[in-house]
């Protein structure tokens, strides 16, 4: 059990003071950024937002006196126990903060991009965004009512396979959801746009006649793979030495073939095992995240 | 113990808790997720090595600790709100002492409550003096213990990686964070989430990472498949050692129907007096605007499919996690005596979890592993307690092959991080990420000390907004509104100093006054984004 020092004391008054001593300074509004507001107050939410007594104000007020009468009451009480020594000490310091803090996401960074992303083997993500300079732009070469009169396209490229093909979108959407077919495949995805009636379109800079127009491309990913590459047929397998970096090879004869596939066995009765399992009760909470609000049932 | 030694298992617990500091008021809730952790398990963990080497018992595991938590075990003011909670909780307890006389079993677990948090003021504050990292870096350097560091802010590669830089500065901040606190460099990783890529290799060896923890199909669908499965690591092109979760072990302890926490006679963790004590008795003890939530005094065992639960009882529960220590015991020399007939080399079970299963979750798990820890030690056994690096010590031929993009989230890829609930979110981590490379190459190497403050605040507010944490939250749908609003200040703190730093016309009090809130990587240099 702890015991009374002086010491800790001390090393509380420290704490204390290094709480206090923490600069007071003045607000200094800077309005230059597009995402803050200087009007709004500071402390919009938390998990007390799910409260029902709203009022910050108050809030503050009542936690402070809760927190001094619990500290006199903890010394109170505590007398005969060996912590007597201590007490609660000051945590909060709100007057140390004068800034006053809200922002908000912008919609959009008005930047014309395209950025795709895998969420499983088989569905993409993509999203895009186009810049106001680019819009104009397309406004002066192919007319006014361009955007009226042509349709977004995705084009989604694979590069392992060598094929594409195309989904019509709208422009409500400024991102996507997509599934493709293959797996373990390199992806990139072209948006473009397409003259709604499958007709052409004239760029009136160059005089040309088109039935698609270019906006922008993605980064490539690769799509994970989903299942074990059994079909590889290998017949050799090499180590690699990590200690001297030496590399040597190992040849796969049918014993060895037969082995493995008793451990991937094993791993094919577990996988049965995990079909049997309510996984939706399980899965979002577990064992994805060490976050403590996790529900583990 | 014995010398036929057929095959290893090895233990490693995930200890992660987004970075959480709110020195403006005492109000926010989150910050009990620290408090929590270490009262359920992180100073439970401790206890538990510290019996285990006291009664000479020769063990292994690994821990990661990730940065932002040996950032928070190491805050001045959190230890004393840490202190706080301790003392509410002691007050309480006595409370309830003098309030459950009328029941002699309830007595006795008001009396093991107060026992229990006294105890750990005293252990917090007398034998590890309010900082819990000595107390792992301790077993760390006595051999038992082998720490693993983390992504800088746990940020998710897999959504991160399409900007290299950034998941190489989440690389580089954790590896520094680990230096910091454990005066070594770190041998191995936990990828946040086990969210592997393999651009991500590279940066890794750069940084010095020799292994790192994947999700099983990491392994099995790795390519070429590795002839061990699971069971033994593999290396991948780049040099990245790669070891996959065994199936079998972590289905035993996780299962949501036949897994150990399960039991009947173990704590059941959703009654609390914080929600069913009277409103005005328990009202201090509660959050400060009068909603309930957990106080950490739990009465009731899980007894069974009822809502009419019966009263915990300490020595049932030890009795439970003594027989399915016996279990797994049994299991793993099990699956090692089967797997042997097909391996020609010692196969290795590896075991990840999250740390806060254990005691926070699972209120016995830290027991649970003191006993079969001792077991394995005392009776006659097949296996051994090995951490990853010392298996890549001894076994250090290792095939090559590249493991398969995974992560340990549901269905095993990147739903969890990335869905319709939280895909708006990424473009901001983008673009921010964009940006800071931006600023880094219009600004290398400043010798102007608020420009350069200004810049290392920007590499934080990125990192903290990186957090794979609020992404989760989102999707799991509990403190939703907090996990957005994380998003907002920090983007919102970023784009605020991203301009300010462009117009040349840097607010240093409004600087200086995040940077005291988000207290976080006090030596990081934003030229790692250069």
């Amino acid at each position: 059990m702890p015991r009374t020092t002086k010491e800790a004391k001390s090393k509380l008054e420290e704490a204390k003071k290094t709480v206090k001593n923490t600069s007071k300074t003045r607000a200094k509004e800077t309005g230059k950024t597009t995402t803050t507001k200087s009007t709004t107050t500071k402390k919009s939410t938390s998990s007390k937002a799910t409260a029902t007594k709203k009022s910050t104000t108050r809030k503050t007020t009542t936690s402070r006196t809760n927190a001094k009468r619990k500290a006199s009451n903890a010394a109170r009480t505590t007398k005969k126990e060996s912590v007597t020594s201590l007490k609660k000490v000051k945590t909060a310091t709100p007057e140390d903060f004068s800034v006053l803090e809200y922002y908000d996401l912008p919609n959009e960074y008005n930047k014309t991009t395209v950025k795709l992303l895998a969420q499983t083997p088989t569905t993409l993500f993509v999203y895009w965004n186009i810049s106001d300079e680019d819009k104009k732009t397309y406004i002066k070469d192919y007319g006014e009512n361009f955007f009226e009169i042509t349709k977004p396209v995705l084009i989604v490229y694979n590069d392992t396979m060598n094929y594409s093909f195309e989904i019509e979108i709208n422009d409500f959407a400024n991102c996507w959801y997509l599934n493709v077919n293959d797996s373990k495949c390199k992806y990139r995805i072209e948006l473009g746009r397409r003259p709604i009636n499958n007709g052409t379109i004239q760029n009136n800079s160059i005089k040309f006649n088109t039935n698609y127009i270019y906006i922008g491309a993605s980064n490539q990913i690769e799509s994970p793979n989903d299942h074990i590459l059994f079909d590889k047929n290998q017949k050799t397998v090499y180590f690699k030495n990590i200690k001297t970096n030496n590399i040597s090879s190992k040849s796969i004869n049918f014993s060895y073939i037969r082995k493995i596939g008793k451990i991937y066995n094993i791993y094919d009765m577990y996988k049965k095992f995990y079909k049997n399992e309510i996984i939706e009760n399980f899965d979002l909470s577990n064992p994805s995240s060490s976050n403590p609000s996790s529900t583990f049932k | 113990m014995n010398n036929n030694i057929k095959g290893y298992v090895s233990f490693v617990l995930h200890a992660h808790l987004p970075f959480v500091h709110h020195p403006e008021s005492d109000d926010y809730l989150e910050e009990q997720w620290l408090f929590e952790a270490i009262s359920e398990t992180y100073i439970p963990l401790l206890k538990n090595f510290q019996k285990l080497v006291d009664e000479n018992v020769d063990f292994r595991i690994t821990m990661s600790m990730t940065p932002p938590l040996l950032w928070m075990l190491d805050n001045k003011l959190l230890q004393q709100k840490y202190i706080n909670y301790l003392l509410d909780h002691i007050e309480l307890s006595k409370k309830e002492v003098k309030r459950t006389v009328y029941d002699e079993r309830l007595n006795i677990l008001s009396k093991y409550y107060l026992e229990k948090y006294s105890e750990d003021l005293h252990i917090f504050k007398d034998i590890y003096n309010c900082n819990l990292i000595s107390g792992f870096k301790k077993f760390q350097d006595l051999g038992v213990l082998e720490i693993i560091t983390c992504g800088a802010t746990h940020g998710y590669f897999p959504i991160l990686y399409i900007n290299e830089k950034t998941v190489r500065a989440q690389i580089a901040v954790g590896v520094q964070t680990y230096k910091k606190y454990f005066g070594k460099q770190p041998r191995g990783i936990w990828l946040p989430e086990c969210g592997y890529v393999p651009e991500a290799d590279k940066y890794l060896r750069e940084f010095g990472i020799e292994y790192a923890i994947t999700e099983s199909h990491g392994i099995l669908y790795a390519d070429p498949t590795p002839i061990y499965g699971t069971f033994a690591p593999i290396v991948s092109p780049d040099g990245l050692i790669a070891f996959g979760r065994d199936i079998e072990s972590s289905r035993q302890v996780w299962s949501s129907i036949n897994g150990y926490p399960g039991d009947f006679n173990y704590r059941e963790f959703y009654r609390d007096i914080g929600y069913e004590a009277d409103y005005d008795y328990i009202k201090p003890y509660i959050a400060h605007d009068g909603v309930r939530v957990n106080t950490g005094i739990k009465y009731y065992r899980i007894t069974g499919k009822t809502e009419n639960k019966d009263y915990y009882n300490l020595q049932w529960a030890k009795d439970s996690a003594e027989r399915q220590a016996g279990h797994f015991f049994d299991s793993r020399q099990n699956q090692i005596n089967g797997l042997s007939l097909y391996m020609d080399k010692p196969p290795i079970i590896l075991c990840p979890y999250d740390a806060e299963l254990f005691g926070h979750w699972w209120y016995e798990g830290p027991y649970w592993l003191y006993i079969l820890f001792k077991k394995i030690y005392y009776d006659k056994c097949n296996f051994k307690l090995i951490t990853p690096g010392e298996y890549i010590d001894k076994f250090p031929e290792i095939q090559i092959s590249s493991p398969c993009r995974s992560s340990w989230g549901a269905n095993g890829y990147n739903e969890v991080w990335l869905n319709p609930t939280n895909d708006y979110v990424h473009k901001h981590l983008h673009v921010a990420g964009d940006r800071m490379v931006e600023l880094a190459r219009t600004y290398p190497n400043t010798s102007d000390k608020t420009l350069k403050f200004a810049l290392n605040q920007c590499a934080r507010e990125l990192l903290l907004a990186q957090s794979s944490d609020w992404l989760f939250i989102i999707t799991n749908g509990t403190m939703v509104d907090y996990a957005k609003k994380r998003i907002k200040d920090h983007i919102g703190r970023f784009t605020k100093l991203y301009y300010q730093i462009k117009d040349n016309n840097i607010d240093k009090n409004f600087l200086e006054e995040v940077y005291k809130k988000d207290r976080i990587f006090d030596e990081i240099d934003y030229m790692i984004y250069y």
